[in-house]
């Protein structure tokens, strides 16, 4: 059948940052093939016109003046927060500073 | 040792001033309490989407017209995808295919000789949260989210560090004075990366970079340094490697970070939340009304008003008294004095009390009396340093502060002459002297005079008429 | 036991002005109702609140029609204080801190929120059957899908659990389950409701819109919805309309296109006899309608998982477990914590949508999919405009088949786009849609009609599905 290799697999999954059990990995070569052939068949659309191109909606941005809203207390700021350490937010040690 | 040309190419960002952030409303300030400066949108809240703030959209126009660049008039933004902690979406906002500015340059002069240093392109983007490293954990306090930036990209066009350093002080320089960023390398509001290859030809090098550089003078130490590790590493048949390097002031050397990932794979996209933005020459006119005077308009200015080369640069280098002395220019009077002034014992009274000259009661006109009376001897550099701190906190008249301070018409020459008689009477030996041609008597009888009348006369009168007196 | 929430909503609002009932004993049979209906799985949440809410609500309005009517809202639509999860386990404990902006005009017209409705997980799918909750049942036969994303919603209102739903339409969310289930669902003008609230899966595609069971429910309901925000800035601002001035009014010499490819052999046999008849009926009545030939329809599908999957896998960055959300206990580095947390709470067809969707913005690939989907989808959007010269309206069947039996397209991943083939080239165009009811098959299951309008002709779309409802 057609499928993927268990390195194209992983390569996908690092870049979405899942971890893939074996079992999925399986899984995923094929099913990750089927939706790839899918979306090369937008390489054989043939006639469509190359302009260029700015943004999927069609209109002007409008802009917000420069003026200071309404801010959350830090209670609230961290409410759902799984991991917190005060007022902070904690995650494991950034390396790669 | 061969002879390697270096090739360097600087990435600035600096933070923008503006009242709220850039995609949200919270506010753009620093030094707020942990995680109070922020809102569901900066914390990349499901659900929550972007908005512009148009001062930011003006600074941006104001930077690229200072930097000489092309104004883009149809623009967008495009997200850059990445994971990490400080990314509270996980990718940023930023312009990747349509920066604001593009192909524009800054003027500098090293060692005489003058040189554009070209510039790629400007881009709006959005500053990550900071964290705080802890032993095994690191903490996220989310109030720089969002912060607008602008990173400032420079053509791989500078050759040593020398040029690197005078651009990035005409570039701080530019954007301090166009009131676009503070510009404060210690905290952050202005942070400098310096890519650096070497090569015996016209062909690039494998170019290292060096991230986060502390200053604009270690930047170029770093830079120095950076070219000597490459020219060994070179000598000694080995080849450089593509890697991110940071600078130790401390070791003075460049020290490995990370080698690259083969190309980093960040995945940009049009930011779909946001449609195109098409600036219309009225908004850009309009962004650029408010552009002051720029350095080198000013030291042309100055030069025609007289100014010497250290005052010029001494009073740019205090941009709100700067601000402040182009005010008085409306107004006809001494500026020789007036500069003079400002820079001594009215900079030296504003730094001791940490105001601006703004927060003061020191009026456009009593500035003026007060230069002209300096003028014409009414009042002496002394008097100025007693009456100075009424002078700029009560509202009182020169005139009300005279009788105050009581400072007597000391441009009264018969009472000069009084004391200089005096003076020579006590001082026989110092006249002699004078006379025998040893013209430094004379600076000590001008001492005696001064301390006579405590210093109250116009130093000038009272010279020549000692001069004069003596001659008789 | 009471059947009031069997009434029309201006039946119930008679009775509530003259206050033979009150919002509380509505809520209360909608609460018995989904007591009743536990086995449709439709709910996620139910407001725990609603009955507190119902009691103070104040004085019934005369002139607001929706006071008091309980409505439920698909649960990727944020609801300050009350559980969102978007089917997710990733989100499973998630409160809101604040209110989508639909969600402050639903309170706003008093309405009442009755719970959370039950979907695909991010709106990934069209059965309901990723949903983290397990998914809902078709009220028509418990054996089939409700559809899907929007499953929930379409099966509550199908039973008559309450009189509305909201529901999120990315291609084909609404007027798939709408179909499905036989009521009535409108996917508006892409713009026309404000998005901000509504957790995003592909924000160029994305729109909320109303789900009924009768047309001029539905066209009030969107009255109410609609208005451009602030806080989004691809809302679009419009004048203020009502969406059911032309219901009840005569369709004659209307001109209406059935594209050739809506009724090709992808469509099941009954289904194309069931449009058939609608359109030899609406020409009895006066229209006029031309079977015609239409560019791009059968490439929609490819550019919709393009677009979809490369935004989706952004949008869905954000869920790393940081700042809300399921986070994997006890992971040591930043990496782990991402990919583990990550694996964990996500479910297979969002995992597969954003890892093909990671690998359709991977380097060179931006450009050879995503960047040329937005231009054929361009090239989709000028057909439809082509066609809307010479019509007023477009028709077809809303699928291809009715309600297929739970299970049939589970792992089976170009499946799940295929039951929205028809659906999906609205989308694409940013056009407004709507799923109207007009009978059932052999087997009793319903078959919908898709009517599709130019941009902002929402009203028009009414008028004729209301003629439909009404005389077919």
């Amino acid at each position: 059948m057609d499928k993927l290799s268990r390195e194209e697999v992983l390569h996908v999954a690092h870049l979405a940052r899942l971890s893939l059990t074996d079992e999925e990995i399986e899984k995923f070569r094929v099913q990750l093939k089927v939706l790839m052939n899918d979306i090369d068949k937008i390489k054989e659309v043939k006639d469509y016109d190359d302009e260029e191109m700015y943004t999927p909606v069609d209109t002007n941005a409008r802009l917000r003046e420069d003026v200071v809203g309404e801010m959350l207390n830090a209670k609230d700021a961290i409410a759902n927060a799984p991991c917190k350490n005060g007022n902070f937010i904690e995650v494991p040690v950034m390396i790669n500073e | 040792m061969t002879n390697y040309v270096p090739t360097i190419g600087i990435e600035v960002h600096v933070e923008v001033k503006s009242k709220s952030k850039l995609f949200s409303n919270s506010a753009n300030t620093y030094g707020m309490a942990t995680n109070t400066d922020v809102n569901v949108i900066d914390l990349g809240y499901p659900g929550t989407l972007p908005t512009i703030n148009k001062e930011i959209i003006k600074q941006g126009i104001r930077a690229a017209h200072i930097l000489n660049c092309n104004i883009t008039h149809k623009m967008h933004f495009d997200r850059k995808n990445y994971f990490y902690p400080d990314n509270p979406k996980n990718y940023q906002i930023t312009q990747n295919r349509t920066p604001i500015g593009t192909n524009g340059y800054v003027e500098i002069e090293v060692d005489g000789i003058k040189k554009k240093i070209e510039i790629e392109e400007i881009h709006i983007e959005e500053d990550t949260c900071k964290s705080a490293h802890r032993g095994n954990v690191s903490l996220l306090d989310f109030n720089r989210a969002g912060v607008p930036l602008i990173e400032i990209v420079t053509k791989p066009c500078i050759n040593n560090s020398k040029e690197a350093t005078s651009y990035l002080t005409k570039l701080k320089e530019l954007l301090f004075y166009a009131n676009i960023s503070d510009c404060k390398m210690e905290e952050g509001s202005m942070r400098c990366d310096a890519n650096v290859s070497i090569s015996k030809d016209n062909t690039l090098g494998v170019k290292t970079e060096i991230k986060n550089i502390s200053s604009i003078h270690n930047v170029g130490l770093a830079i120095l340094e950076e070219i000597n590790r490459q020219k060994e590493i070179l000598e000694s048949g080995n080849t450089i490697k593509e890697e991110t390097r940071r600078f130790d002031d401390k070791q003075n050397k460049t020290i490995l970070m990370r080698v690259k990932e083969t190309g980093n794979d960040y995945r940009y996209f049009i930011e779909p939340d946001i449609p195109y933005l098409e600036l219309t020459d009225e908004f850009i006119t309009d962004a650029l009304k408010t552009l002051p005077l720029l350095p080198d308009e000013l030291r042309e200015k100055y030069k025609k008003i007289g100014l010497t080369p250290l005052q010029i640069e001494k009073i740019i280098a205090n941009r709100a008294l700067n601000s402040y002395f182009l005010g008085l220019l409306e107004y006809k009077t001494n500026y020789t004095i007036a500069i003079n002034l400002l820079l001594s014992d009215i900079a030296s009274y504003l730094n001791k009390h940490n105001k601006l000259i703004t927060d003061t009661n020191l009026t456009y006109d009593k500035l003026v009396t007060v230069i002209n009376s300096l003028e014409s001897g009414e009042l002496s550099n002394k008097n100025i340093k007693e009456i100075i701190p009424s002078l700029m906190e009560t509202d009182k008249t020169l005139e009300q502060l005279k009788d105050e301070f009581n400072i007597k018409n000391i441009t009264d020459n018969s009472f000069i002459k009084d004391i200089i008689t005096k003076v020579i009477e006590n001082n026989p030996d110092s006249v002699n002297d004078y006379k025998n041609g040893h013209d430094r008597a004379i600076k000590y009888l001008m001492g005696q005079v001064m301390k006579e009348t405590k210093g109250s006369v116009n130093p000038k009168i009272a010279n020549d008429l000692l001069i004069d007196t003596l001659n008789k | 036991m009471s059947k009031y929430l069997d009434l029309s909503i201006k039946e119930i609002h008679e009775l509530l002005v003259k206050e033979e009932i009150t919002p509380l004993d509505l809520v209360d049979e909608a609460l018995n109702r989904i007591e009743d209906t536990k086995d449709l799985n439709a709910f996620i949440t139910i407001n725990d609140k609603v009955r507190e809410e119902a009691k103070n609500l104040g004085k019934v309005d005369k002139d607001n029609l929706f006071f008091g009517i309980p409505i439920a809202i698909k649960d990727n639509i944020i609801t300050k204080n009350m559980r969102t999860t978007c089917a997710s386990h990733i989100l499973d404990n998630f409160i809101p801190i604040y209110d989508a902006t639909v969600i402050k005009k639903i309170k706003e017209a008093k309405m009442l929120i009755i719970g959370k409705a039950n979907m695909d997980e991010f709106a990934m799918g069209s059965t309901s059957e990723t949903s983290y909750f397990g998914s809902p049942l078709n009220p028509h036969d418990k054996k089939r899908t409700a559809g899907g994303s929007s499953g929930g919603s379409a099966a509550i209102v199908s039973a008559n659990i309450v009189p509305f739903a909201l529901g999120s339409d990315t291609g084909g969310s609404i007027r798939q389950p709408a179909s499905y289930t036989g009521i009535v669902g409108m996917k508006p003008t892409y713009g026309r409701i404000s998005r901000y609230g509504l957790v995003a899966f592909a924000s160029s595609l994305d729109q909320i819109g109303p789900m009924s069971r009768t047309v001029y429910e539905n066209a009030a309901l969107l009255n109410i919805l609609v208005g451009e925000d602030d806080y989004d800035l691809t809302s679009a601002n419009r004048v203020k309309e009502d969406f059911t001035r032309l219901i009840g009014e005569d369709i004659k010499n209307m001109k209406i296109a059935l594209p050739k490819f809506f009724i090709s052999d992808i469509v099941d046999k009954e289904i194309s006899n069931k449009i058939k008849e609608v359109i030899s009926y609406l020409k009895e009545k006066g229209a006029i309608v031309d079977i015609i030939d239409m560019k791009y329809l059968d490439t929609a599908v490819t550019l919709y998982q393009i677009i979809a999957m490369a935004e989706a896998s952004s949008n869905l960055a954000r869920f790393d477990g940081i700042r809300y959300g399921f986070r994997e206990d006890n992971t040591k580095t930043v990496d782990e914590m991402y990919t583990k947390t990550r694996g964990e709470g996500f479910g297979d067809e969002v995992k597969r949508r954003i890892m093909v969707g990671s690998y359709i913005l991977s380097g060179k690939n931006a450009k050879i999919y995503y960047d040329k989907a937005l231009k054929v989808r361009d090239d989709i959007t000028k057909e439809f405009a082509r066609i809307f010269k010479d019509y007023d309206l477009i028709i077809g069947p809303t699928t291809t088949r009715v309600a297929p039996l739970l299970g049939t397209s589970k792992d089976d991943p170009h499946k799940a786009f295929m039951d929205d083939v028809l659906v999906i080239p609205v989308n694409m165009a940013g056009l407004p849609g709507l799923n109207v009811p007009i009978g059932k098959n052999s087997e009793n299951m319903p078959i919908g009609l898709h009517i599709i309008g130019k941009a902002f002709d929402e009203a028009l779309i009414y008028k004729l599905a209301s003629f439909i409802e009404e005389g077919f």
